[in-house]
């Protein structure tokens, strides 16, 4: 990467690339793979459907930002919890939710996560120990560092983990987060997507000073990772969340990637600059993982392309149902406003090896 | 909207015939069938100033009395036709100099937006209750009735124009008519139902002093009322023109007393008093309907059969009575027949009857068993054919079933015209309803 | 956990069964510190409440007694405190935030209505967190210490909003309001903080978020008020010697409808009375609900007796002059009922 991109530090110091995560077995690296492909598979079923008149509203993906959500949502415990937001859905796949319900959630239909009560990428499964996010970023940085807060008091060793852009590190509400994290030395886990552009808004016109940077302002350590390379990812996020639990405090992980397609579906992306979006296809996370699979980690070359066919099929099938899943009924639209009564948020899977282990331990 | 009495208010304008600065007030049209009219008294005197709608003059018809609202504001210059005097509709009775333009003679509706004390404020004004009102003299409230105002009025059937506001510029406040419904409850609750038979001998009357003829030593003279007079002459016509006779029947009133037992609480749950001359008046209906010649009038040579009973009901009022009728009563049960008569006669009493209450009767029923008397032979109400008159109901020993036993009893004298029909029909006629009576099924 | 119920405050000599006075202020003191007692997933969070005992003393003494855990001074960052709360709520704490005017909830806006209000609506998550805001003016505070901005939080769906006026009352309601499963934000009047003074069950004492109270009993007029607005109107109906009936609403969202409408229908003439600016405040609301729900009740037309639209000024008089006061409550009183 040279300057002439046009974009500011793409790859700043300290980078880390070609990490292996630590306590993987060749089934989780399966699974990391699967989880990749189906965020992939999923979203481009999910923009077709918008480009059929199908999707009310707009429609956000991920595109090559895959080995993130998916990266750092596997080195989470049943116990802990999550902020995803639009760009994460393999944080949601990770944590239990069914493509059928990503999808319907986007159709607006009865079976999304949200039934229809909110659209698109702003749904949250409370039994999985997800919590939604809301349109204003980055508001749920503050909402992780009060989860984290909770446990810190209670003394319980779980951790809280969120996402946001490299925009949203421009925000008051980003700062008071991670003042507030770095004051008490909360468990909480910053998981910082620096994918180049807000919608089309350049990252040297969101902050002078690259963010990991300034997680030294606030007292804890920033790691920057390749964002397009999933066990990298995952090692991080695995190594932040010992911190955390060991009462460490929190940790800013910024992740270098490139966000493939608009801020929506409505983007043409014509402010990216003629081959910046070239050189990051080059880097799809999907393709470099499969092709490590191969080489790194013994997988055979059929392995690796049934593991991606059978995906794509699980994917189709999930759209059909979707699909089939009825609209919700309007006179239910003024209800649950308020609460009867509180009830914990329910434990996600946590599909690492390492938790089966420590069950059966 | 304010709820009248009278239909006083179109009648004043028609009333009002203004020339350039002077208005003649002239002597209403009320009711259909009337033709004249008599002073009965004038609340305002030459020189003094008048409002637009204000009452100027209490007249009466038909022994209805009405209000009469000034046609104009301005100042009342003459007055043409003194007390006691009757004119034909039409005739000037009083003339008045108007002030500037003459009003519409119907002051401000309720909806007027102007009318109401305190426009809501522009932002910045602190004082937010007390708004911009005009100082409270100049406007006249009167006749602005608020929505709680104007529900209780017409839940109690009150004459808004009868209450005197206390608000702001004369407003009824809700606190003024809930006195004058307590007010009139009282009146009520001191006056059981109770109607009077015609010839009822006269009430000791307060010495007035002023006689038309000169006082001899030992006697008294009072003026007759113009509701004695009118009593007076339809009687005396009646006696001339019909061939007066009556025939009696005795009814046992002990089915009536248990079917009234039966159904007096549900309907009084429903507001309804339920009276022995309601079962009277329901069996004369379904009567009438077997004999329609009691339902006729004489027209010359002719007998005119009416489609429908007009059934009317005596009142007695402090100083005469006037009869009320129930139209088409036919189409009513004996739960209608019975809500008539009390409204009938509530609003007989609080003399809010209009003219056309008291025409078209085909039929009347007389009740003045309340005092005491068990026998008499009323007068028929003309252009009628008979009269039923509903006695004391008195508990006698009777013969039953071959042995005596304890009933209440009553009778039923009905005074017919023999030109239209003979003894054996009025004879039938009563013993049909007493057979109704005595059957104990009337609905 | 923590079981006492029926220990007294520090600040009352307890005595059992005894009627005690407190003061507006030791009544919200006394409730804090109860359900702190009764239950320890209660923990504050807010500026200067810590170590310093808060703004006007009402947590003195707190740190000492639950630990800097459970009595949290917060950076100068009404989000943070919000959305550190949502968080902790989430998850199970009952966070009760305290901004130290109620006038800084702007900066702490956007987790307030975007983020506690909707998410149970959108995904079914409880919010139970508390927000006390100490509100009103009186004092020269000047345009940024003064406000009652209850209005704003009734605009949004999802949030709880009371009001109370008498000491017993800010116990019960701040009580009943901890335990709600909801976001509640608390209006505390400062200007009643020491000024008022009323008995207060010792123990535990709740009072039901939407139910009104009649403050005093009349059938000519009524005045329906909270907040500030109600000593107000019982100080004029007592100077006036009028039949004045004073509804004391004390929750604004839930609304207790059906005693406004009863009073209503009783002395069909109203006056509703706050010190929160005119436009669009509660008086509009109620005002509106009046008119749909009572028309045919009404002997006059529905009155509001408010601040009028103008940040409140600093100056005494400019002050005073914005403030609603007691003879401009006596004199709006006295034109309705001549009306």
């Amino acid at each position: 990467m040279d300057a002439s991109d046009g974009a500011v530090a793409t790859e700043p110091a300290r980078v880390r690339t070609q990490g292996a995560g630590k306590g993987l077995e060749r089934e989780d690296r399966a699974r990391l793979l699967r989880f990749m492909v189906m965020m992939r598979a999923a979203e481009e079923r999910g923009l077709t459907l918008y480009r059929q008149g199908k999707v009310p509203g707009s429609f956000y993906d991920g595109r090559g930002q895959e080995a993130i959500s998916v990266g750092a949502a596997y080195a989470l415990g049943p116990r802990d919890r999550l902020c995803i937001l639009h760009r994460d859905l393999g944080a949601h796949f990770v944590r239990g939710v069914t493509p059928d319900r990503y999808l319907a959630n986007y159709l607006g239909r009865e079976g999304g996560v949200t039934r229809g009560r909110d659209g698109n990428m702003h749904f949250g499964d409370r039994r999985l120990g997800c919590v939604g996010m809301v349109s204003m970023l980055p508001d749920m940085a503050q909402v992780a560092a009060g989860m984290a807060l909770a446990y810190k008091l209670r003394g319980e060793r779980r951790v809280a983990l969120t996402f946001f852009g490299e925009g949203s590190t421009a925000n008051g509400q980003w700062h008071e987060a991670m003042n507030l994290a770095g004051v008490h030395r909360l468990p909480v886990v910053f998981v910082l997507e620096n994918n180049q552009f807000a919608y089309s808004t350049p990252n040297e016109l969101e902050f002078a000073v690259d963010p990991v940077e300034r997680a030294a302002g606030y007292g804890f350590p920033g790691v920057s990772v390749d964002g397009n390379d999933v066990e990298a990812v995952f090692e991080a996020t695995r190594q932040a969340a010992e911190r955390a639990r060991a009462g460490e405090g929190p940790t800013l992980i910024e992740c270098h990637t490139m966000r493939m397609h608009g801020h929506g579906a409505h983007d043409d992306m014509s402010y990216v600059p003629a081959g910046l979006h070239e050189r990051w296809r080059k880097r799809d996370p999907i393709e470099r993982y499969a092709h490590r699979l191969v080489a790194d980690f013994g997988f055979t070359p059929q392995e690796v392309e049934r593991i991606q066919a059978e995906v794509r099929e699980y994917v189709e099938r999930c759209a059909e149902r979707a699909l089939a899943s009825p609209p919700p009924d309007p006179a239910t639209a003024t209800e649950g406003v308020f609460a009867e009564r509180w009830e914990p948020l329910g434990d996600g899977e946590a599909p690492w090896s390492r938790w089966q282990r420590e069950e059966a331990a | 909207m304010s709820s009248s009495g009278t239909s006083a208010g179109a009648a004043a304008d028609r009333a009002a015939k203004a020339d350039g600065g002077r208005v003649e007030v002239t002597m209403p049209q009320m009711g259909i069938s009337v033709s004249e009219g008599t002073i009965l008294e004038w609340r305002k005197q030459p020189g003094e100033e008048v409002a637009a709608d204000e009452t100027i003059c209490d007249v009466t018809t038909d022994k209805i009395d009405v209000e009469i609202p000034c046609p104009a504001a301005g100042v009342l210059e003459e007055i043409l036709v003194g007390p006691g005097e009757t004119v034909a509709v039409g005739t000037p009775i009083a003339v008045i100099t108007a002030a500037g333009a003459a009003s519409e003679g119907r002051g401000r509706t309720s909806a007027d937006p102007d009318a109401g004390p305190g426009e809501p404020e522009e932002t910045g004004e602190r004082r937010a209750a007390s708004g911009d009102s005009k100082p409270n003299g100049e406007l006249d409230r009167s006749r602005f009735y608020s929505p709680v105002v104007q529900r209780m009025a017409a839940e109690h059937g009150i004459d808004l124009e009868s209450v005197k506001g206390t608000g702001v510029g004369g407003r009824v406040r809700k606190r003024d008519l809930e006195a004058a419904i307590a007010a009139r409850e009282r009146e009520h609750a001191e006056r059981p139902l109770h109607t009077e038979s015609p010839y009822r001998p006269e009430p000791a009357a307060v010495p007035v002093g002023n006689g038309a003829g000169a006082a001899q030593v030992g006697e008294r003279r009072e003026p007759m009322s113009p509701m004695r007079k009118a009593i007076a002459e339809h009687m005396v016509r009646s006696r001339r023109t019909a061939a007066h006779a009556t025939t009696i029947v005795e009814v046992d009133f002990s089915a009536v007393a248990r079917r009234r037992a039966e159904l007096r609480e549900a309907y009084e749950r429903r507001g309804v008093p339920l009276t022995y001359l309601a079962f009277v008046a329901r069996a004369t209906v379904l009567a009438l309907q077997e004999f329609p010649v009691l339902n006729a009038s004489v027209d010359g040579d002719e007998l005119v059969y009416h489609d429908s009973v007009g059934l009317g009901i005596a009142v007695a009022l402090d100083d005469g009575l006037v009869v009320p009728v129930i139209r088409r009563a036919e189409r009513l049960s004996l739960e209608g027949l019975a809500a008539e008569i009390a409204s009938l006669a509530r609003r007989a009493r609080a003399r809010e009857l209009e003219p056309d209450d008291v025409h078209d009767g085909t039929f009347t029923i007389t009740n003045p068993g309340q005092y005491g008397a068990v026998l008499a032979t009323p007068i028929i109400n003309q252009p009628q054919v008979a009269i039923l008159d509903l006695e004391a109901i008195v508990k006698r020993p009777v013969v039953a079933d071959d042995a005596i036993a304890i009933r209440p009893m009553a009778y039923l004298p009905l005074s017919w015209d023999h030109r239209a029909l003979d003894g054996a029909t009025a004879a039938r006629f009563l013993s049909r309803i007493k057979e109704l009576l005595e059957g104990g099924e009337l609905e | 956990m923590a079981t006492t119920t029926q220990q007294a405050p520090a600040s009352a000599e307890p005595q059992a069964g005894a009627p005690r006075e407190l003061t507006y202020l030791e009544a919200i003191s006394e409730a804090l510190r109860e359900e702190m007692l009764r239950d320890e997933s209660v923990i504050c969070i807010g500026e200067d409440i810590g170590a310093f005992g808060g703004a006007f003393k009402v947590t003195d003494g707190f740190q000492e007694e639950f630990g800097a855990e459970r009595v949290i001074d917060a950076p100068l960052a009404e989000n943070a405190i919000i959305g550190a709360a949502v968080g902790a709520a989430i998850e199970g704490l009952r966070p009760v935030c305290e901004m130290q005017f109620a006038d800084f909830i702007s900066c702490g806006f956007d987790q307030l209505v975007n983020v506690a209000a909707k998410l149970h609506y959108r995904q079914g998550v409880a919010v139970p967190l508390v927000v006390r805001l100490p509100s009103g003016g009186g004092f020269s505070g000047g345009p940024f210490h003064s406000q009652n901005p209850e209005a704003w939080f009734l605009q949004t769906p999802g949030l709880k909003v009371v009001a109370p006026a008498t000491p017993a009352d800010a116990k019960g309601l701040l009580i009943s309001a901890i335990r709600d499963p909801n976001p509640v934000c608390f209006l505390e009047h400062k200007g009643l903080y020491r000024s008022v003074r009323g008995e207060v069950p010792a123990g535990e004492h709740t009072v039901p978020l939407g139910k009104a109270r009649v403050a005093r009993e009349g059938r000519e007029l009524t005045v329906i008020a909270y907040g500030s607005s109600v000593h107000l109107a019982l100080r004029a109906a007592e100077e006036l010697g009028e039949d004045i009936e004073v509804i004391d609403l004390r929750s604004l969202c839930p609304l207790d409808s059906e005693a406004i409408l009863a009073s209503v229908r009783k002395a069909s003439k109203v006056l509703v009375a706050h010190e929160a600016t005119r436009s669009c405040g509660v008086g509009a609301e109620v005002a509106a609900l009046i008119s749909e729900r009572a028309f045919e009740h009404l002997d006059a037309p529905v009155r509001r007796l408010t601040a009028p639209d103008v940040p409140i000024p600093f100056s005494p008089p400019l002050e005073r002059a914005v403030l609603p006061q007691l003879d401009e409550m006596k004199e709006a009183c006295d034109e309705l009922l001549r009306y």
